[in-house]
Parts: structure tokens; sequence; C-alpha cells
């Protein structure tokens, strides 16, 4: 299997970086480093540095896993694709592919920001890796489910749907979470009127609930969902990081394996049809 | 080696490949022929594991699924590889170790005869050249089955009659080659076993020999339309079929020839011709694509 994989990964990397797109990645990852730590301007802070290399990996693993996806679903693939036990092998060298032309253009970036650019600690140095590899790695998993090759019917709707879910129930105020408990008290009070008594009473419960402490409890929840990114960017501006800022990481690694582990189950599971 | 149960596979409101079922011994030369949009692609496809059946099942007949060499129709590469860097890809996805590489890729060139364009880049080569690097990139590893589409496209005379012999071998060697055509010459000379599909349906299923040995069948002229004696007729024997002015008398109806005559004058139409002929395998084709040659 790791023999299929390295082929399939070097055969990737190969169409990548010899296609108009790689070399548009190289040039713009080259524009992104002279725009941001320009050698004129004054020393950035150390907390810049990482932030910035951390978000400019995060888009530019976006982009590169789309173009590299688009490659992998090209009906050229179509004899390989039939030599592979799994599927999930051609996904899983998609995925690696696109990390290590992401890692390789953040840490010339990196390199190249660090003429005149902060000094960094050895303790510093030593936080990258993680934050920059689990920044890559989530933006990796979310753009296999935007592109051609993973999608399977609507499974990027209910993917990217459930995200904005995510995002919209972060946000949920006082005055949101009062009108959804009193549409459900006046949906109650229809349904008691129908004579429908036990679903009413269910309702009811759930208005009440809502009203008092409900409401702010599903805040909480969504809300922990983007712990880890916010521990993460307090602790790099903090310059350290406690025990538990410190599993932040590893957070939103677990959340970037259980995206990939769906999309490599609707990958290997769709009707394969490579673009011609 | 792979069995193919009651299989369905439907896009949208358009039916594929519609409850086809058959089974593919190994060392099988399977030649699969039909018109466009008969479903030939699609069932090589769902052979290959690209797409899943709606219904119906796609099993390996002794338990474990045979490695699969794909030449798919559309001559479809990377351009900017070489073509010896391409199969040697091609045998490093197949499990050959390192050191065997280099010998696989020249003995599957070989086998093509496209040795002397080993070092060039697929973009470079011509549609013949490309046809025949497909046939190789299929043949590298020695899958146990083959999915051969459309072979001899693209290719000269001589380089089809070099397909054909190089497949007759495959079929020889114990692989399983499931081959599909429009060419009904290029089927009867390589392939032992035969499918015709029509409109996602098998039209036809048997043995080569069987396909190639002539029919025999009775045609009665008469002089008027039989749709007032169709039922009747019809109702004697389920091989006798009715079109137009014509009855048809095929396989144990040919014994009812007399009779039938009879009944016919009986009725108060005339003979006009009475012959006995053989159905060829064209025939059995040209009624799977619609088309009559006359003949």
């Amino acid at each position: 299997m790791a023999q299929r994989i390295l082929t399939l990964i070097a055969y990737l990397l190969r169409r990548l970086l010899l296609s108009l797109a790689g070399v548009i990645y190289i040039v713009l990852a080259l524009a992104f480093w002279r725009l941001s730590f320009d050698p004129r301007q004054s020393t950035p802070e150390p907390a810049y540095y990482v932030l910035v290399i951390g978000l400019f990996g995060a888009a530019a693993a976006f982009l590169i896993t789309l173009s590299v996806a688009s490659r992998a679903n090209q009906a050229v693939n179509y004899p390989i694709l039939a030599r592979l036990p799994s599927r999930v092998e051609h996904l899983v060298a998609v995925l690696i592919t696109s990390l290590l032309f992401t890692l390789g253009l953040q840490v010339i970036v990196a390199l190249l920001a660090t003429f005149d650019g902060p000094a960094l600690t050895l303790g510093r140095i030593l936080e990258l890796p993680p934050l920059w590899l689990a920044a890559d790695l989530l933006a990796i998993a979310l753009a296999l489910h935007a592109s051609d090759l993973v999608t399977s019917g609507w499974s990027r709707v209910y993917v990217y749907g459930f995200l904005a879910i995510i995002l919209f129930g972060r946000q949920l105020d006082a005055a949101v979470i009062q009108w959804v408990s009193d549409r459900f008290y006046t949906l109650a009070g229809w349904l008691y009127r129908e004579g429908y008594m036990a679903p009413g009473n269910a309702l009811n419960g759930l208005a009440e609930w809502l009203a008092s402490s409900g409401g702010q409890l599903i805040g909480t929840i969504f809300d922990a969902v983007f712990w880890p990114f916010r521990a993460i960017s307090t602790a790099v501006v903090s310059g350290s990081f406690t025990p538990a800022q410190a599993l932040a990481p590893a957070i939103v690694v677990l959340y970037s394996t259980i995206l990939f582990v769906l999309a490599a189950d609707f990958f290997a599971t769709k009707d394969v049809y490579l673009t011609e | 080696m792979i069995t193919i149960d009651n299989v369905t596979k439907r896009y949208f409101s358009l039916i594929a490949v519609d409850r086809v079922s058959f089974t593919v011994p190994r060392g099988q030369v399977l030649g699969v022929l039909g018109p466009n949009g008969a479903g030939k692609t699609t069932l090589f496809k769902l052979i290959a594991g690209f797409l899943n059946p709606d219904s119906g099942e796609i099993r390996p007949t002794h338990g474990y699924w045979p490695g699969i060499g794909y030449k798919p129709e559309r001559l479809l590469f990377p351009n900017q590889m070489r073509v010896d860097e391409y199969l040697a890809m091609i045998a490093r996805l197949s499990n050959i170790s390192s050191n065997a590489i280099e010998q696989t890729v020249g003995d599957a060139l070989a086998q093509v005869k496209l040795l002397d364009s080993s070092s060039k880049h697929i973009g470079q080569c011509s549609k013949g050249m490309r046809q025949r690097l497909a046939l190789a990139q299929s043949l590298i590893g020695a899958p146990s089955v083959l999915l051969i589409d459309e072979p001899s496209n693209g290719l000269d005379p001589e380089g089809q009659a070099d397909v054909q012999r190089m497949i007759q071998r495959i079929g020889a060697g114990g692989q399983t080659v499931l081959m599909s055509s429009h060419q009904l010459g290029e089927v009867t000379q390589t392939c032992s076993h035969l499918i015709i599909l029509k409109q996602g349906r098998i039209h036809y299923r048997g043995s080569m020999a069987e396909a190639l040995a002539l029919r025999p069948h009775v045609t009665i002229q008469v002089d008027q339309e039989l749709q007032p004696a169709e039922a009747m007729l019809t109702s004697l024997h389920p091989d006798i079929h009715i079109d137009g002015r014509q009855i048809t008398l095929s396989n144990e109806a040919i014994r009812l020839r007399r009779y039938v005559l009879s009944l016919l004058v009986g009725m108060g139409f005339d003979i006009v011709g009475v012959a006995q002929k053989r159905t060829t395998l064209e025939e059995i084709y040209a009624e799977a694509v619609q088309w009559h040659n006359g003949s």
C-alpha cells in the first residue's frame, strides 16, 4: 500500500508542479511574502509571523487541494484507479500531495520572512509545526468536501450546511432564542387546541427550557466547537501555551480526521465519473 | 472468475444496463458487442468498480476479487510523461517489485510492439501508438481480468491483426478477457464467447461456435397481411413469428411448416414464397443495432 501511495504522490506532485497552476501558486507565495513581510518595514512581532504564515498556509492548502483533487478527478486516472485495491489510497495521495506542496510554500515564505524578521526563540520555532500542520490539514479536509472528486450527490451541501449551522449557532443571542421559544409556545397552544396533548406538552416543555437555561446551553455547546481556534490565537498572541491550550492543535487535527474519514467514505462508495 | 447477477444501472430515467446476468470463467475471452448506447462501457465500468449497480451484484466467483487491468475507450494519458515512465508507474501500482519493473515494462512494450517509442513523451505519440500504450498498461502485472474497451480503434489493419493475436494469446494463457467492440469481424476472430447488448439488455449470449453455427429457419411469404391469423398461428409454437406478410418458423417450429402451409391455404391466403434460410451472426447483430443490410 505504501508503495502505491508514494507512487501516486509522486505522480500528482509532478502533474501539479508541471502545470500553470503550480507555477502560479509559487509566484503567489512569493508575492504574499513580499506584501506581508516587506524587509523595508519594521521587524514583525513573532505572533504576527506565526499567525499570518499559518493563515497563509490554510488558504493555500484549500486552493492547492482543489487543484490536486481536480487533477486526480481526470479521466486519465481510470487505469490507475482500476489498479488500486481501495479508492481511498487515491484520496490519501491527494491529501498528502496537497499537504507537501503547501508545506513547501509555507516553508519558503517562513524562511524568507526570517530575513530582518522576528527574533524566534527555540520554543517559538517548536510551536510552529503542530500549529501550521493542524490548520493546513483542516483546510485540506474542508477543500476535499468542496471538490468534485469527493462530492457525492448533495454531500457538499450537507457538509457546508452543517458548518453554517454551527457558525450560526455560535452567534445565537437572547433575542433569537426568545423568538424561537415564543414560536414553540404558539405551536404547543395549537397542538393543545387540536387535542394533541402529548406533543403539545413536549413542545411546551422545550419552549420553557429554551426560555430559561436551554438557549444559553446550546450557545455554549456551539461555542465549544470553536474553542481550539480561540485557544490557539490567544496562546500565540500571549507567547506561551497553557497545558489546556496545548491540546487545541490536536483537537483541530481531530476535526480534520473526522472530515477526512467522511470524505473517504463518500469517495469509496460513490459512482466515479472522472472528467475528460 | 466473475459473476454478474441481475445487474441494473440507471442514469436518472435512462436504464443503461438492465437486469444483466452472466458468468465469465477463467481463461474465457468474452466479446461484448452492441451499438452506441447499448451499455457496453457502463457494464465495463461496473465490473471495474467505478460504478455501483442500482440493483444486482457483481462478485468474484471464487471469493476473492481478481486484479483488473482496464483499457478505457478514450485514449487519455498524462501527456507530459514518457511512455516507459507511465508504464513503470502502473507497474509500481500493481505491486511489482522495483527490480522487476524494467523487465515488466519491456515485456509489455514488446507485446504491443512499442519498444522503439519507449522514451517518447506520450504527448508526441500518434493515435495508434496511444492505443497500443493503453493496451500495454492494461497488460502490466498480468491481471487475472482484462477489461478492454474498443481495442483497435485508430489502428491500421496490421495493428488490428496484432491486437487480435495478442488477445488470443492472453486468453490461452489463462487470463480472462472482456472485450467490447463495434466490429463484428474483430470479435469473431478473437473471442471464444459473445454477448450482444441492446438497450442495456442481453440480446444474444452464447459461445462463438454456437453463434457462428448457421441456425436454420423457414420463411413463408403470403399475399396479404397476416394479422387476422396471427393469434392462431403464434399459438401453435413459441418459435413462430409473424411480421406483416411473412411468417418465420425457427428451431423446433420448422417441423410444423407443412401444417402451417395447409392452414394458410385453408384460410384463403395465397403462398407467394417459401424459403429455407440460415440466420447469421451478422443478422443477430443487425437486429440489435436495428439496421438491415438486406442479406
